[in-house]
């Protein structure tokens, strides 16, 4: 008891430095876990920090597919598969302080006991912290089931549905939360969601499982050929949409609010206007 | 089936005109059925519903809104397709309007369909189209999206039975709140025939609830439920008389939704109220939250206003209101008072109220801690302690905090009212959303 402490006085701050992932992120947990340290002097950093702070030792650790599954499978069994999605969430997020939101809040559930409730611990700031993130990931994920727009590309065959292709620009990594839910919706169709800031694809073959393939940083997109019907489609949805608006409620503040323009950006019914 | 219109009309333009004439009816909710695809055909349905496009005047668009056909045999006044107006016609045929709902699906425009329409001929002829063109829908296209039909009241009830089987929703509008009024306004309709297949369709679901209970794979019928839509302004109706309807039929009819719809003097029918400032759009809005305050916070009508004192109050919101004349109830202290109380305090939606119980267990909630939460504190300030504290000191008199509560609004700030108005410019899943944190779309709180 005495010498652990005494190491805790002399120990300096370590950073995990993880890669911008969740496999990074779990990895880094697995690390810190690893150490055997505790973690009051533990921290999980992602990408590099432009001030290195005097005194702390950095550790850079490689993402690692069988230490990320070892810890996705505890963080499932011990709580729950709620607490392991709002955790997945947090960790598709923009914000670079997730890493370390994410990690405290696994060091609460796991270390300090709070388990299967710990997302209902609000007074600890880095629950607080994934909470927020996890909420913001699931929001724009949600608005992107509704606003995702797919164009119907040219078929191999005459007479055959063409594959439906969408192009978003998401701030968080949302592919992996909007696939499923087209996965079930359109099971019979071919289709792929494409976020261009990630150079990600989710593709889904018609009836079987979808996956996702990451395009590098150097890929860039062609165009593709729409299909004869593509054209007429997009018109009748654009005339079906400037007829239902009230013209004497006009509001486009409102519009705008419900449907911020870096959705409308990506929208069949807004291109023209824009 | 020969219609009356020209029939090489473009589709293009059947669209324009069904769309624009459909464009009146509030509702667009995709809520209520939760069903996954069987790999058969395409589509699901989502609990909560969801939104695909906000119109230019702000409201929702969840589903392809048309009606079949404009052409009608009955003139309503407040109507613009009633059959002494001088507008345009048009009609789909059963296979525009699926090919038109299967590419829109596809394409991820739309949540579903949701068909109405003037009455060609009979209503009878009228609801076997409608009938028609959903069994297609559903068999020939394998349509597992969102169906939301409207029932049309005099209709035989054998073919509104058969529809129902097909759909996720039926909805049969009231149009006027009172009968007397619907009378005054559309002289062909009668409320008994309105009221008719509103029962029906009520029976037919609790019937259905039976059936699935003992045989799991019996077909639905209308498992989103049924709504109606009332036409508010056109008539001197007071909130209190429009608000004990609605809350009848909540109870004794068990609709899921009922629409309040500003009039809009189309026509400029000389009878009606022209409304120099449009729309009465905040009458509207506080009809709304008090709906909201009916379904999900526990009020009762005749809790929010009486015979003597019959309308909303516009500087303020309903559950606002009652707060400041019931000031012997508050303040409340949050990590007491139990969930239903916690719904009462103005600034708490039902998110934060259910997020205050859960996260009180680890500890006492501090000012901080609730504005995590998503607790509105520079409304609910004036409600609350912290355990035992109040966060600044105020007074507990009404027109203090009214005065308060108003003066962001004076300010431009705060309530966002024409903004709001009507129910679906809230998002569908605001149903827990209602404490204005989750997406800055406010609701009531
Ligand atoms: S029945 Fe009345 S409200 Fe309906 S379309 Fe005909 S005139 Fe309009």
């Amino acid at each position: 008891m005495e010498d652990d402490r005494r190491e805790t006085y002399n120990m300096e701050d370590k950073y995990l430095i993880c890669e911008d992932s969740l496999e990074g992120i779990f990895t880094g947990i697995y690390e810190a876990y690893a150490l055997r340290e505790g973690h009051q002097h533990l921290h999980i950093q992602i990408g590099e920090e432009e001030n290195l702070r005097l005194f702390a030792v950095y550790l850079h650790i490689l993402p690692d597919p069988v230490k990320t599954d070892k810890v996705a499978q505890t963080l499932k069994r011990r709580l729950g598969e709620h607490v392991y999605h709002t955790l997945c969430r947090a960790a598709a997020s923009c914000h670079l302080d997730k890493g370390e939101a994410v990690y405290r809040t696994v060091v609460d559930a796991l270390t300090a006991g709070s388990g299967r409730r710990v997302m209902e611990n609000l007074k600890n700031p880095y629950v607080a912290r994934c909470f927020e993130l996890a909420r913001f990931t699931a929001n724009e994920a949600h608005y992107e089931t509704e606003f995702i727009r797919f164009q119907e590309l040219a078929a191999k065959e005459p007479g055959e549905n063409g594959v439906l292709f969408s192009r978003i620009g998401p701030k968080n990594n949302v592919v992996p939360f909007v696939m499923p839910h087209f996965a079930d919706r359109l099971s019979i169709e071919n289709f792929m969601v494409y976020d261009e800031h990630r150079k990600l694809f989710g593709v889904h073959p018609a009836k079987e499982e979808w996956y996702l393939v990451s395009a590098g940083e150097d890929f860039v997109l062609k165009e593709f050929a729409l299909s004869e019907k593509e054209e007429g489609y997009q018109e009748l949805f654009r005339a079906f949409h400037r007829a239902i608006g009230i013209k004497s409620r006009e509001n486009k503040k409102l519009q705008r609010q419900m449907c911020a323009y870096r959705y409308q950006d990506y929208m069949t019914e807004f291109e023209q206007k824009r | 089936m020969e219609l009356r219109i020209a029939p090489q009309m473009a589709v293009m333009d059947k669209l324009k005109i069904l769309g624009e004439a459909a464009k009146y009816d509030v509702s667009c909710s995709s809520s209520g059925s939760s069903r996954k695809n069987d790999g058969q055909g395409i589509g699901n349905t989502v609990a909560a519903g969801l939104c695909h496009s906000f119109a230019a005047d702000g409201r929702c668009i969840s589903l392809l809104k048309i009606l079949f056909t404009n052409e009608c045999i009955y003139d309503c006044r407040y109507c613009v397709n009633r059959c002494s107006n001088d507008v345009p016609r048009a009609s789909f045929t059963p296979d525009e309007v699926c090919e038109l709902t299967m590419e829109f699906y596809r394409r991820n425009y739309i949540e579903g369909l949701f068909l109405s329409s003037g009455i060609l001929y009979s209503p009878d002829y009228t609801m076997e189209l409608l009938c028609e063109t959903v069994h297609r829908l559903r068999t020939v296209h394998r349509f597992q999206g969102y169906i939301h039909v409207k029932a049309i009241p005099g209709a035989d009830p054998l073919l509104i039975q058969r529809t129902g089987y097909l759909v996720d929703r039926m909805s049969v509008n009231l149009e006027m709140a009172t009968a007397e009024g619907l009378r005054a306004i559309a002289p062909n309709k009668h409320r008994k025939n309105i009221l008719k297949p509103m029962r029906q369709i009520q029976n037919g679901i609790t019937e259905n609830k039976n059936e699935i209970t003992l045989y799991k794979h019996a077909p639905h019928f209308c498992e989103a439920g049924q709504s109606t839509q009332m036409v508010i302004g056109a008539l001197p109706e007071s909130d209190y008389q429009i608000m004990s309807v609605a809350e009848n039929l909540y109870d004794k009819f068990s609709l899921k939704r009922v629409y309040y719809s500003a009039f809009v003097n189309v026509n400029e029918d000389r009878e009606l109220p022209a409304l120099a400032g449009g729309p009465p759009l905040l009458r509207e809005h506080r009809l709304y939250q008090a709906d909201w305050l009916l379904r999900f916070y526990g009020f009762k009508v005749d809790e929010l206003l009486t015979e003597k004192r019959p309308n909303f109050n516009i500087a303020i919101d309903p559950k606002a209101d009652w707060a400041v004349r019931h000031l012997e109830c508050f303040p409340v202290e949050i990590n007491r008072a139990d969930y239903q109380m916690l719904l009462r305090i103005p600034g708490v939606g039902v998110k934060s109220a259910g997020r205050i119980v859960a996260a009180r267990r680890f500890g006492n909630l501090t000012f901080e801690d609730l504005k995590k939460i998503g607790v509105v504190l520079k409304r609910a300030l004036y409600f609350i302690t912290c355990s035992g504290r109040m966060m600044y000191p105020t007074r507990m008199d009404e027109n203090y905090i009214v005065q308060n509560l108003t003066y962001q609004n004076r300010m431009g700030k705060g309530e966002k009212l024409p903004f709001l108005s009507d129910g679906t410019s809230y998002r569908q899943m605001s149903l827990f959303d209602m404490d204005g944190f989750d997406d800055g779309r406010t609701a009531v709180s």
